[in-house]
């Protein structure tokens, strides 16, 4: 006899027991209580002999008896026998003769020794209407159950299951507690090791940013002053959860320890990309750049293990040299040879740009991903300000276009960026009353770079023999002529741009015959012969493109004694 | 800026700098002298090709009419241009003391 849950009205005396069994049922917080707790109540306001709770493993489609703490519980496919069918039906199945229904299972009687006369079967369903389990009662004290002791059940039924659901979430919530807070220390490890503070390197500008995503990531980085010259690493190892985290740090501390005891550059990547392969799991590796700056030469050499792109900023050319991998991620398998690092030669202005897939893969609410061509046109519009300004701005304009979409990996960056020469710029109209804006222009631009005053006479002969040939040769331009003036060591450099005219080379034209009368003299062409006694170098070039004269002259105190007659 | 005068004795005295934008008043000053003339460059800190231009025009002129500039005074750097110019060969130089 099956019987849908339906509640009769019910009499004082059991209504009494089942508030009894809800306060009972309010309390405990550990399953195995709760259950012993439910099966209690069903025996007492049910007057049954034994009782047993089946609980729903939905994951695994079984129902699942537990029997005592540290016994193995009983499973069985959700569909067989008499819970099954009662986990199915979402009704009461009341048995009165159990070993007449084909659907029960005399197996477990036969192991406990035990004889089942009658049984209630009862779906635990709360008030979701998520099945939490099945309850079974047997051999009722005096009899089988009857009508009313379904009734009774299915409102008792009701209690239990919602009780029990609320002790299973709990549960599935300290679980997940204690994987937070697991993934959290992993991350507080992870993020430990990352430098605070940038190391101070003469000339140029270095500067990071690393910003966890919620839970998943594993980026690293690493800029540091070792002997073998400026260290910069930035790092992503695959995979969620805690792991990555680890492996991307236990990278870290290895190569940290590789450069300490003096490796090379190469010597440091293949053997920790050897070691991570024989400690990393199969499925795990790490994508890496891994890098060093000699700030004397200006050269950058790098290996990238699968870390790409690697950017360069030229100032030069305002364009972006990218640069691919040379190798596979570290970890991924032994290396047996590896291929030539890269170089690259940093100029005034440039800046190297290390990105992690976490800001190029930033989607956006309709899916679009930030991309590479946002962040180079970043950091063209930035170019002239501080790395951490640049920084500053490149996360800020990830999370503006991300507009409320998660962060959904790590988001790291480290950037290098060449201190660009100072410099003082003058753009002057080709007439020759602006000699005395020329002469202002040196004065200052020598006063505010510093610049030895002891040089200012020549670079104003320079100027001013440059300037007045350029008014009296090209007619044809109505540009301006731009002056630059940069401090180089222990003297100063002068660079004229001529726009718009036609080629002259002024570094190839005769030098004056000094030795000549004085009848035959005169001032021509004096001008750049004295630029040629008192210059340590005076080159020309011309960009027909924009068919632009560029003129460089340069001038040292050392030059100062030496007399070129 | 240049200043070019009349001093004591008769002698000029030029002081600044003699440079392209300044050649053409320092060549009318010295086209109205005659004879032996002494340049005192003491106060003479610049000289472009434009002013040697202006000397050496002078200095034609007057030996035309038997007569000479002398410069006078003259600072080391500026010496180092007379020298590189081989302008040292074409007047009579006196060094500042």
């Amino acid at each position: 006899m099956d019987t849908t849950l339906q509640h009769r009205p019910l009499s004082t005396q059991d209504l009494e027991a089942i508030l009894d069994v809800t306060k009972a049922l309010a309390a405990p917080f550990d399953l195995m209580t709760m259950l012993g707790e439910v099966v209690a109540a069903a025996k007492q306001v049910l007057r049954a002999e034994r009782g047993s709770v089946w609980l729903y493993d939905e994951a695994k489609g079984e129902l699942v008896l537990e029997v005592a703490t540290g016994i193995k519980p009983v499973r069985v496919p959700w569909q067989s026998g008499l819970v099954g069918a009662c986990a199915r039906s979402r009704r009461i199945i009341n048995v009165p003769d159990c070993y007449a229904d084909p659907r029960f299972d005399p197996h477990v009687d036969k192991a406990s020794g035990y004889r089942t006369r009658c049984m209630l079967t009862l779906p635990l369903v709360d008030h979701k209407d998520v099945l939490v389990g099945v309850m079974q009662v047997l051999n009722k004290v005096d009899g089988v159950f009857d009508a009313d002791d379904e009734a009774l059940a299915g409102a008792l039924a009701a209690q239990c299951a919602v009780a029990l659901q609320r002790v299973r979430m709990t549960a599935a919530l300290i679980e997940g507690e204690k994987m937070r807070q697991a993934l959290e220390m992993a991350r507080e490890v992870q993020m430990s090791t990352l430098p605070a503070t940038m190391p101070a390197v003469a000339g140029y500008d270095v500067c990071a940013t690393f910003r966890p995503a919620d839970l998943t990531g594993g980026d690293t980085f690493d800029v540091s002053l070792l002997e073998q010259g400026l260290l910069l690493v930035l790092g992503d190892a695959t995979g969620h959860g805690i792991a990555p985290a680890l492996s991307v740090t236990q990278m870290h501390a290895m190569l940290r320890i590789a450069f300490q005891m003096g490796a090379s550059l190469e010597t440091a990547f293949v053997h920790v990309n050897n070691r991570l392969a024989r400690t990393l799991a199969e499925d795990r590796f790490i994508t890496a750049f891994i890098g060093l700056l000699d700030p004397t030469t200006h050269e950058v050499r790098f290996h990238s293990a699968g870390q790409g792109p690697i950017l360069r900023y030229r100032a030069a050319r305002r364009d972006v040299e990218r640069y691919k991998p040379t190798s596979f991620p570290l970890g991924a398998m032994q290396l047996a040879s590896l291929r030539p690092e890269i170089r690259v030669a940093m100029e005034p202005g440039d800046i190297l740009a290390l990105v992690s897939d976490g800001i190029f893969e930033q989607e956006n609410r309709s899916g679009e991903a930030f991309g590479e061509a946002r962040v180079t046109a970043l950091i063209d519009e930035h170019r002239d300000q501080p790395a951490a300004a640049l920084l500053a701005r490149l996360v800020d304009a990830v999370q503006a276009f991300a507009d409320g979409a998660p962060q959904a990996d790590d988001m790291t960056a480290v950037l290098l960026k060449r201190l660009p020469r100072p410099v003082a710029e003058g753009a002057f109209e080709r007439r020759f009353d602006v000699i005395p804006a020329l002469v202002a222009f040196t004065a200052d631009a020598f006063a505010r770079l510093g610049i030895d005053t002891r040089l200012l006479a020549r670079v104003d002969l320079a100027v001013e023999e440059l300037f007045t040939n350029m008014v009296k040769y090209g007619r044809g331009s109505g540009a301006p002529v731009d002056i630059r003036l940069y401090p180089v060591d222990g003297g100063v450099e002068l660079a004229m741009i001529d726009h718009g005219v036609e080629p002259y080379d002024v570094t190839r034209t005769p030098d004056v015959d000094i030795a000549m009368p004085i009848e035959e003299r005169d001032a021509g062409g004096l001008g750049l012969h004295l630029i040629r006694r008192m210059a340590d170098s005076f080159e020309y070039e011309y960009d027909p493109q924009h068919r632009d004269s560029r003129i460089k002259v340069r001038f040292s105190v050392a030059g100062l004694a030496g007399r070129r007659p | 800026m240049l200043s070019i005068d009349e001093g004591a004795g008769g002698i000029v005295v030029v002081s600044g700098r003699l440079d392209a934008a300044e050649a053409a008043a320092a060549q009318a000053f010295l086209d109205r002298r005659d004879g032996t003339v002494t340049l005192d460059c003491a106060g003479l800190d610049y000289i472009s090709s434009a002013g040697l231009g202006v000397l050496l025009k002078t200095q034609k002129r007057l030996l035309a009419a038997n007569g000479k500039l002398r410069l006078a005074g003259l600072k080391p750097h500026i010496i180092d241009i007379f020298t590189y110019s081989g302008f040292d060969q074409l007047f009579e130089i006196e060094p500042a003391r």
